[in-house]
């Protein structure tokens, strides 16, 4: 009940402070950038330079397949013309696909761009057109599809896990600490210790109101850039996890400090290491083991998990259940330090 | 219902202490004055009998609890007043009470008539932030009535505060302790203290000086003076004479003899003088 009662009180207190129309007004800016300034897909403008030796129909095929991906294509009878114009545009690719002893035998110039991914795509349509034109036609190279079956999000729903994590899950981090220090500093902190009130008591209230602005800025996103996409059940459970574990490491953090200014640069330099693993999730190929043992790296892909059509479980609950697992530990650490240092 | 033996404690966790060795027993119903200028460690004291800052050395029981090994429930019987106002600026006055009730397990009192005993009655439902200093501090005292403690500690209830308010707060103290309620009153102001206290310590550098009762203190250090108004060539003169002093005995029968007296009152040593008297340090 005691719980009760302070949980309401600092829900009241938030609402009558400026932070958590901050939140919600971020998540609707945040909303508004997405839907009107980031289009739904971005499109990569490369331009391949192609000379196809093969009969019309498998031109046509490629030429259909990599133009649905967004690539600028132009035929090239030869390949000198190919060599010569990628030579002369340094975002292009080249590419010449030729017969030679019933093999076929694709040859690319890249320039280091997306080259996984454009190999699979023009190996796929050319061969995709094979099997249909010769049914008894048997490749001898195979095709390795470096994404597997994952699904591609569009572009403003691969960037909704990185707000999430951010806003719903460890802002808490900084905010939880600010509102023990406010207490500090008012002295409300000692007028509640000397009620029957445990610690444990005052440090639940205030991650639970972490978690109300938490929830309310993350689905307030989710709800207007995901709509019917998301799997909001997965997606609640995973950010009650999060949150609760960044706002339990926040109040670890602050137990060690007795004021905001001192606690800052600690907090701070958190945030910071933990956005990294938003520069390896847009950019798979950069994944040192550094970044992939933070925190937030699976984080994120489970919030991305919760976008998909078909949501991996296994590794959505995973992170569930270890972020709570840690919440857990920095909550009863913070009681345990905050018992002796609370009113110091 | 307050017991404390050799009692240290040091903020920086090394031999420079706030409190050195205190001890003192404060019996059910009684109500201590705890007396000393400032920074002489009396908040210092009040912080570790109430929990706020860990006991480091020595032995403290506060309402049979042994404050080394803190029980929440202690809190139920004891209520706590800061010397610094400290309630939730954006909650008004009265859902700062309200808020504060719902936290003990023991029956409270009603929010509304706390704040009409002070006078806060009429400001209710105004946000604290907007209060005066006064004000703020009026709402800290009631509030630490709220769970009708057993032991009321007090950290300069009246200090601050316009007189005849202090001496609204004064009579609050008074009616509790008829009501059989213990406390432990920190001040450096002595007329609190005289007319309150049944015993009176008075601390210094951290260390206890003495403790007595203000009755008994004024026996002991308190000579009698008295005070004569008398003509002379033409203007008054007035003198402090003492009545132990054998030489201002002498004086005084000279000026009984001539006559020409206007004025004599005897006048009691106050407990301020006594203070200085004893510790040889004033108060302020
Ligand atoms: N939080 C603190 N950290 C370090 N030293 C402190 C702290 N609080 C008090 N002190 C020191 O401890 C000593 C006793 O202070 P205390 O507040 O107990 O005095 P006090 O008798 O209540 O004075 P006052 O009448 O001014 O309230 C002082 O020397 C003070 O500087
Ligand atoms: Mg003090």
């Amino acid at each position: 009940m005691k719980l009760l009662y302070s949980f309401l009180k600092d829900m009241r207190l938030s609402f009558k402070s400026f932070y958590i129309y901050i939140e919600i007004g971020f998540a609707l800016i945040f909303v508004a950038i997405m839907l009107f300034v980031v289009p739904e897909n971005i499109r990569p403008q490369v331009t391949v330079y192609a000379h196809i030796d093969l009969p019309e129909s498998y031109l046509s095929a490629a030429e259909g397949a990599l133009s649905k991906e967004g690539y600028d294509i132009t035929m090239l009878s030869s390949r000198e013309e190919v060599e010569s114009e990628i030579a002369s545009h340094r975002s292009s690719v080249g590419l010449v696909v030729s017969p030679e002893g019933g093999k076929i035998v694709y040859d690319y110039i890249l320039q280091g761009y997306e080259s996984e991914k454009f190999k699979n795509v023009i190996k796929a349509s050319i061969e995709g057109t094979f099997v249909k034109m010769a049914p008894g036609f048997q490749d001898v190279t195979s095709v390795t599809t470096i994404e597997g079956d994952i699904e591609k999000l569009s572009t403003r729903l691969n960037m909704l896990p990185v707000f999430l994590g951010l806003n719903a899950a460890f802002m808490g981090l900084f905010i939880i600490a600010a509102y023990i220090f406010l207490d500090k500093e008012e002295g409300t902190i000692k007028a509640f210790a000397v009620t029957p009130a445990k610690v444990w008591h005052y440090l639940a209230s205030k991650m639970g109101v972490m978690l109300v602005t938490g929830l309310l800025s993350g689905l307030i996103a989710t709800v207007f850039i995901a709509g019917g996409k998301a799997h909001y059940f997965h997606l609640i459970m995973l950010i009650i996890s999060l949150n609760a574990f960044g706002s339990a490491l926040g109040l670890f953090i602050a137990s060690f400090f007795d004021t905001m200014t001192k606690a800052m640069g600690w907090l701070y330099v958190s945030i910071i290491i933990l956005a990294f693993a938003a520069v390896s999730y847009y950019m798979p190929a950069f994944s040192p083991l550094v970044i992939r043992i933070l925190p937030s790296y699976p984080m994120l892909f489970a919030f991305r998990e919760t976008l998909h059509e078909v949501v991996d479980l296994g590794y959505v609950y995973a992170n569930v259940g270890g972020f709570a697992a840690a919440a857990v530990v920095f909550f009863l650490l913070s009681n345990y330090r905050f018992k002796k240092t609370l009113t110091v | 219902m307050i017991k404390v033996e050799g009692l240290y404690h040091s903020y920086s966790h090394d031999d420079k202490y706030a409190v050195r060795d205190a001890s003192f027993e404060i019996t059910r119903g009684e109500v201590f004055g705890f007396l000393g200028p400032s920074g002489a460690g009396k908040s210092t004291t009040q912080g570790v009998l109430t929990g706020l800052l860990q006991l480091q050395k020595g032995n403290v029981s506060v309402a049979g609890y042994d404050v080394k090994k803190p029980v929440r429930k202690m809190f139920n019987k004891i209520g706590v007043s800061f010397e610094q106002s400290n309630v939730y600026g954006k909650l008004t006055a009265l859902e700062n009470l309200e808020f504060y009730r719902k936290l003990f397990d023991v029956p409270t009192r009603d929010a509304m008539e706390l704040l009409e005993i002070v006078g806060l009655d009429h400001v209710a439902n105004q946000r604290a932030a907007e209060f005066s200093k006064g004000m703020k501090h009026r709402l800290t005292f009631i509030r630490s009535m709220i769970n009708n403690p057993e032991i009321w500690f007090l950290d300069e209830p009246t200090t601050g505060l316009d007189p005849a308010i202090a001496s609204e707060i004064k009579d609050i103290i008074k009616r509790e302790k008829e009501k059989g309620t213990t406390v432990f009153l920190t001040t450096h102001n002595m007329f609190v203290a005289d007319e309150l206290c049944d015993r009176v310590g008075f601390i210094i550098d951290g260390e206890i000086k003495l403790i007595d009762s203000p009755r008994n203190l004024k026996l002991q250090y308190g000579e009698k003076l008295v005070e004569v108004d008398y003509r002379k060539n033409g203007g008054t003169v007035r003198e402090k004479l003492s009545f132990i002093d054998e030489s201002d005995r002498r004086r005084l029968n000279e000026i009984v003899n001539t006559g020409a007296i206007e004025m004599m009152h005897t006048k009691e040593a106050t407990l301020e003088e006594i203070f200085i008297k004893v510790t040889g340090r004033g108060l302020e």
